[in-house]
C-alpha cells in the first residue's frame, strides 16, 4: 500500500514535470526577427517600401529604417507583437499602428518584408527563413587536448 | 574569578572559530589597501552571493549525513552544464529557458549522483579523496559526450554552438538569451546596490527546505548514519540507501545551483566551468566556520560574503602592495586551498583526540570496573 | 576416461584464469589489453613500429624515478602520496637554484640533485610530522598540503630574487619564467649516457640505468632490518608496535624518502623532457605517478618494484601511443578522454577495494 503510493507519487512527480518542461519548451522558444524595408514583388506587383519605418517592440525602439534597410529584434515566444510608426515620404505624417505577427515554431531566424506585410499579402508572401551565412573561420577552436594533464587556468569565479 | 572564565571564553571563541577571524583580519588589511569604494564591494559581494550561495547549499547535505566535503557537486554542475547546451541549442531563451535546464538537469544529476553514491559506499571512511577522484573521472566521461558525442550522437543544430568541425562543443557557449534573466526579474536598486530579490527569495525557498528537511524522518536517519553508521543499522535503518540518497539530493541541488551560477555569468566555458567550481563552494564553506562533520545555513552566508571579499580585493591588493596583479591571484588561489588544508587537518586531528579520549574513557571505566570487583 | 581428465583439465585451467583475473583486476586486465591491441594495430594504421616504442621507453625513463616515489609510503601505510607535488617542488628549487648559482652542463644537475635534497628532506619531515598527526585521513590531507604548496609556490617564484637572465622574464628583470629550457644545462644529460641509436629505435640508457640504480637501492633497503619494520608498520601497525618498532618514525622515515624520491623523479624528467615547469604545472603531477603504480598492479597497501616498472610501461604506453594510434585510424584525438578515464578509473577502482588489512 505504502509502497504503491509512493510510488504513485513519484510517477506524478516525473508527469508534472515532464509537462512543465513542455510548457516551458513552447513557450520560450526564441526568434529572431528580421525587419526588411525593402521592394517586394509578388504576383506581378511592385510593393515599394515606405520612406522610413521605426520599429518599437515592447515599448523600445529596436530599429529606425530607411528604404532598403534591415532592422532585428528578438522575442520569446510565438506571439510576436510590434509597432511601427511610418513616414511614407520623407517630411510627411507619421502613423503609428501596432500589428501582431504569428511566428512559426521551427524557425529560428524570421524575415518579415515589411512593405509586403502592410499591403496585406498572404503570408508565404512577407514571411521567409531567415539562413545565417556559415562564415568559415579558418582559426581551430582550441580544445582540450594536449598532452599533459589538463591545467586549470585560475579564471575568475 | 568571572573575569578568568570570561577570558577563558573568548580564548574558547578563538580557538573555534579561528579561520573566520583570520578571513575577517585578511578582509580589514586588504580592504583599504586595494582602494574599492564601499558601494563597489557590496554591489560585487551581492553579485556572488546570489551566484553562489545555492550551490554552497548543496554542500550541507552530505555533512549531515556523515560523508564529508561533497567533491563530487561537480558532478550536479556536468549536469547542469549539459542541460544548458543542450537547451540553449534548442533556443529555449529566458525564464523558460532556465527552467527547463532545471528540469532538465534533474535525470543527468540523478543518475550521476547514484554512482557517486554506490560507489562512496564502497569506499567509506576514504569519501572525500574518492569523491574527489570521481569528479576527475566523470570529467573524463564528461569530455567523451561534449567533446565526441554532441554532433554525431546527440543532434546539436546551431553553429554558435557546435565546433566548426561538425562534433563537439565550442569552448564557450553564449547564454546571452538567458543572461541575468532570474536576476532581473525582480530587482531592487538600492543606493547603486542591486539586489537580484528573485534569486535571493529562492536561495531563501531552499533554506527552509534543508530546515525543514532536518526534521523529516529521511533527515533524521541521515543524521543517525552521519553520528554512527553501526548504531544506525542496528536501529534498522537502510544505511547505504540513505547515503545514496544525500548525494543524489546534493547533487541535483548542485545541478540547480550551476544553473543559477551560469545565467549570472552569462556563458559556459564548456571544459572549464565546473571544474574550480567545487574547490571554491567548499573553500567558501569552510571559511565560513564549517568543518567537515558540521556545517550549518549561517555558516555559508558568513562564508561567502568573506570569502569573495577576499576574492575581489586581494588581487587589487597584491598589486599595490608588490606591483605584480599576479601576485594577489595566486595568494586567493592559495588562500582557497590553504583553507581546505587547514580544516581538513583540524578536523582530522579532533577525530583523533576524541577517540583517544573515548579510549581512555573506556579505559577508565573498565578499571572502575576491575576494582569494584 | 580421457574427457573427464580433458573435462578437468579445461575446469582448472578456466579456475586458474579466472583466480588470475581476480588478482590481477579486470581494469588492469582492460587496460593491459587495450595497449596490447595499440602495439597490434600500430603498424597497420601507419604508425613506425619502433618509434612508438622509443617514445614509450623514453616516458617511461622520464616518470619512473617518480612512480618509484610511491612505493615507501604505501609500504608504511600513509596511503597513496596525492603530496607528491611537494617533492616536486623540492626538486624545482634544487634545479632552479643550481642555474642560479651558474652550474652549467652536467654538473649542474649534480648541483641541483644536492640543493633538492636538504630542501626535500625539511619539506618531508614537516609533512611527515603532519601525517602522523592525522592517521587515517592521509590521502585527503596530502592531496590539499600539494595543492596549497603549489599555490604558496606560485607567488615564491615571483618574489623570490633570482636574477639569472635564462629564467627570468626578459621584460622587466624579476620574477621566474613559466617554462625554462635547459640547453646548455642538464638537458638529456642521463639520457646521453651510453645512448643506442639502432634506425628508428632510441634507448635512453643512461636514465634507465639511474633508474634501475634507485629501484635497486629502494628493493635493497625494504629488504634490510629498517625497511622490514616499515612493511610492518603498514601491514599490521598494532603488531609492530608490540615487537618494538617506532611506528612514526618510521612513517616519517617513508615520508621524507617519498618527497625526496618525488624531488630527484622531478629533475629526471626535466633531463629528459628539456624544460623546467614552474607555477601550475606540478599541480596534477601526482595523479599520472598514483594511477600509474596502480596499473601496474599496487593496491592501497602494497606496492612493489615490479609494480612501478609494469605500471610505468603500461601507463606511458597509453599516453604515447593513443594519440598517434587513434588519430591515424579514424581521425579523432580522443586520446585525452582515454587517459583520464583510464588513470582515473583505475585510481577508483584501487580506492573502492576493501583493504586486506584493517588498522
Amino acid at each position: 500500500m505504502n509502497k504503491t503510493r509512493r510510488l504513485l507519487f513519484q510517477i506524478g512527480a516525473v508527469l508534472i514535470l515532464a509537462a512543465i518542461a513542455f510548457c516551458m519548451m513552447v513557450i520560450g522558444r526564441g526568434h529572431t526577427v528580421y525587419f526588411d524595408n525593402k521592394i517586394l514583388e509578388y504576383d506581378d506587383e511592385t510593393y515599394e517600401p515606405p520612406y522610413k519605418v521605426t520599429v518599437y517592440v515592447g515599448g523600445e525602439q529596436v530599429a529606425k529604417l530607411n528604404a532598403k534597410e534591415r532592422g532585428m529584434a528578438t522575442t520569446i515566444g510565438q506571439d510576436f507583437e510590434m509597432e511601427l510608426k511610418i513616414m511614407e515620404v520623407k517630411g510627411g505624417d507619421e502613423t503609428r499602428e501596432t500589428y501582431q505577427i504569428k511566428l512559426p515554431r521551427t524557425l529560428d531566424g524570421i524575415v518579415v518584408n515589411l512593405p509586403g506585410y502592410l499591403a496585406g499579402l498572404p503570408e508565404e508572401a512577407w514571411m521567409s527563413e531567415f539562413v545565417p551565412i556559415v562564415t568559415e573561420s579558418s582559426e581551430e577552436e582550441e580544445v582540450p587536448g594536449g598532452d599533459e594533464f589538463e591545467m586549470e587556468d585560475l579564471g575568475d569565479f | 574569578m568571572k573575569n578568568e572564565s570570561f577570558g577563558k571564553k573568548i580564548l574558547n571563541f578563538i580557538g573555534n572559530n579561528s579561520v573566520p577571524i583570520l578571513f575577517v583580519l585578511i578582509c580589514v588589511i586588504c580592504i583599504p589597501i586595494s582602494g574599492f569604494s564601499a558601494s563597489y564591494l557590496i554591489n560585487e559581494i551581492v553579485t556572488r552571493m546570489g551566484r553562489n550561495i545555492f550551490l554552497i547549499l548543496c554542500l550541507l547535505i552530505p555533512i549531515m549525513a556523515g560523508m564529508g566535503l561533497n567533491f563530487g557537486m561537480t558532478l550536479g554542475a556536468m549536469a547542469a552544464e549539459l542541460a544548458l547546451i543542450l537547451v540553449s541549442d534548442w533556443q529555449i531563451w529566458g525564464i523558460p529557458g532556465i527552467v527547463l535546464a532545471m528540469i532538465l538537469s534533474i535525470p543527468f544529476s540523478i543518475v550521476l549522483g547514484t554512482f557517486c553514491g554506490k560507489i562512496l559506499n564502497m569506499a567509506k571512511g576514504r569519501e572525500m579523496i574518492t569523491s574527489y577522484i570521481i569528479s576527475f573521472f566523470m570529467n573524463g566521461i564528461y569530455q567523451l559526450i561534449v567533446l565526441y558525442m554532441m554532433g554525431p550522437i546527440i543532434p546539436i543544430k546551431h553553429s554558435n554552438v557546435k565546433l566548426p568541425r561538425g562534433y563537439g562543443i565550442r569552448n564557450s557557449v553564449d547564454l546571452i538569451h538567458m543572461r541575468q534573466y532570474l536576476d532581473n526579474l525582480i530587482a531592487v536598486r538600492i543606493g547603486g546596490v542591486k539586489i537580484p530579490v528573485l534569486t535571493f527569495l529562492i536561495i531563501g525557498v531552499l533554506c527552509l527546505f534543508i530546515i525543514w528537511f532536518r526534521k523529516t524522518k529521511l533527515g533524521q536517519d541521515m543524521r543517525a548514519v552521519g553520528q554512527d553508521m553501526n548504531v544506525a543499522r542496528d536501529a534498522g535503518i537502510n544505511v547505504e540507501r540513505t547515503r545514496i540518497i544525500s548525494i543524489v539530493m546534493s547533487t541535483v541541488l548542485a545541478g540547480f545551483g550551476m544553473v543559477i551560477y551560469l545565467q549570472n555569468m552569462g556563458n559556459i566555458a564548456t571544459y572549464s566551468s565546473h571544474s574550480q567550481i567545487g574547490m571554491f563552494c567548499i573553500a567558501a564553506l569552510l571559511v565560513g566556520g564549517a568543518s567537515v562533520d558540521r556545517a550549518s545555513i549561517g555558516n555559508v552566508f558568513l562564508g561567502v560574503i568573506l570569502f569573495h571579499t577576499m576574492f575581489i580585493v586581494a588581487p587589487k591588493a597584491g598589486a599595490m602592495i608588490t606591483g605584480d596583479s599576479m601576485i594577489g591571484e595566486y595568494f586567493r588561489v592559495f588562500i582557497s586551498y590553504g583553507v581546505i588544508t587547514l580544516s581538513l587537518i583540524l578536523y582530522e586531528t579532533k577525530k583523533r583526540k576524541s577517540k583517544s579520549l573515548v579510549g581512555q574513557q573506556l579505559a577508565q571505566a573498565q578499571k572502575d570496573e576491575e576494582e569494584k570487583a | 576416461m580421457n574427457e573427464t581428465l580433458a573435462d578437468r583439465n579445461n575446469f582448472t585451467v578456466r579456475d586458474r584464469l579466472k583466480s588470475m583475473v581476480r588478482n590481477f583486476g579486470l581494469p588492469r586486465l582492460i587496460i593491459a589489453g587495450f595497449l596490447l591491441l595499440l602495439f597490434i594495430a600500430a603498424p597497420f594504421v601507419g604508425a613506425d613500429f619502433w618509434t612508438q616504442i622509443s617514445n614509450t621507453i623514453n616516458r617511461f625513463s622520464w616518470n619512473a624515478v617518480m612512480v618509484l616515489a610511491m612505493v615507501p609510503m604505501i609500504h608504511s601505510g600513509c596511503g597513496l602520496n596525492f603530496g607528491l607535488p611537494l617533492g616536486i617542488i623540492s626538486g624545482l628549487l634544487g634545479a632552479t637554484l643550481s642555474i642560479e648559482l651558474g652550474f652549467t652542463g652536467p654538473v649542474s644537475f649534480v648541483m641541483a640533485v644536492a640543493i633538492a635534497t636538504p630542501f626535500a628532506l625539511i619539506l618531508g619531515a614537516g609533512y611527515g610530522w603532519l601525517l602522523n598527526k592525522i592517521k587515517g585521513g592521509e590521502m585527503m590531507i596530502a592531496t590539499y598540503v600539494g595543492f596549497s604548496s603549489v599555490s604558496f609556490m606560485c607567488m615564491m617564484w615571483l618574489l623570490l630574487p633570482y636574477h639569472s637572465p635564462t629564467m627570468v622574464w626578459g621584460l622587466s628583470g624579476k620574477g621566474l619564467r613559466t617554462t625554462i629550457s635547459l640547453e646548455g644545462f642538464y638537458d638529456k644529460v642521463l639520457a646521453n649516457i651510453l645512448q643506442i641509436n639502432i634506425g628508428n629505435l632510441s634507448i635512453p640508457t643512461g636514465t634507465l640505468l639511474f633508474f634501475a640504480l634507485l629501484a635497486w637501492l629502494m628493493w635493497a633497503f625494504l629488504h634490510t632490518k629498517t625497511g622490514t619494520a616499515m612493511t610492518a608498520v603498514g601491514s599490521n601497525p598494532t603488531f609492530a608496535r608490540a615487537a618494538g618498532v617506532n611506528v612514526d618514525k618510521m612513517r616519517m622515515l617513508s615520508v621524507v624518502m617519498s618527497t625526496w624520491l618525488a624531488a630527484i623523479g622531478i629533475l629526471v624528467y626535466e633531463q629528459g623532457f628539456g624544460f623546467i615547469q614552474l607555477y601550475m604545472a606540478p599541480f596534477y603531477m601526482a595523479l599520472p605517478a598514483v594511477s600509474a603504480i596502480l596499473i601496474g598492479g599496487a593496491s592501497v597497501n602494497k606496492a612493489s618494484i615490479g609494480h612501478v616498472i609494469l605500471g610505468t610501461f603500461l601507463f606511458q604506453g597509453i599516453v604515447t601511443m593513443t594519440p598517434t594510434v587513434m588519430n591515424n585510424a579514424i581521425h579523432m584525438d580522443m586520446s585525452e578522454v582515454i587517459r583520464v578515464v583510464a588513470s582515473q578509473g583505475m585510481i577508483l577502482y584501487a580506492l573502492t577495494r576493501k583493504t586486506e588489512v584493517t588498522k
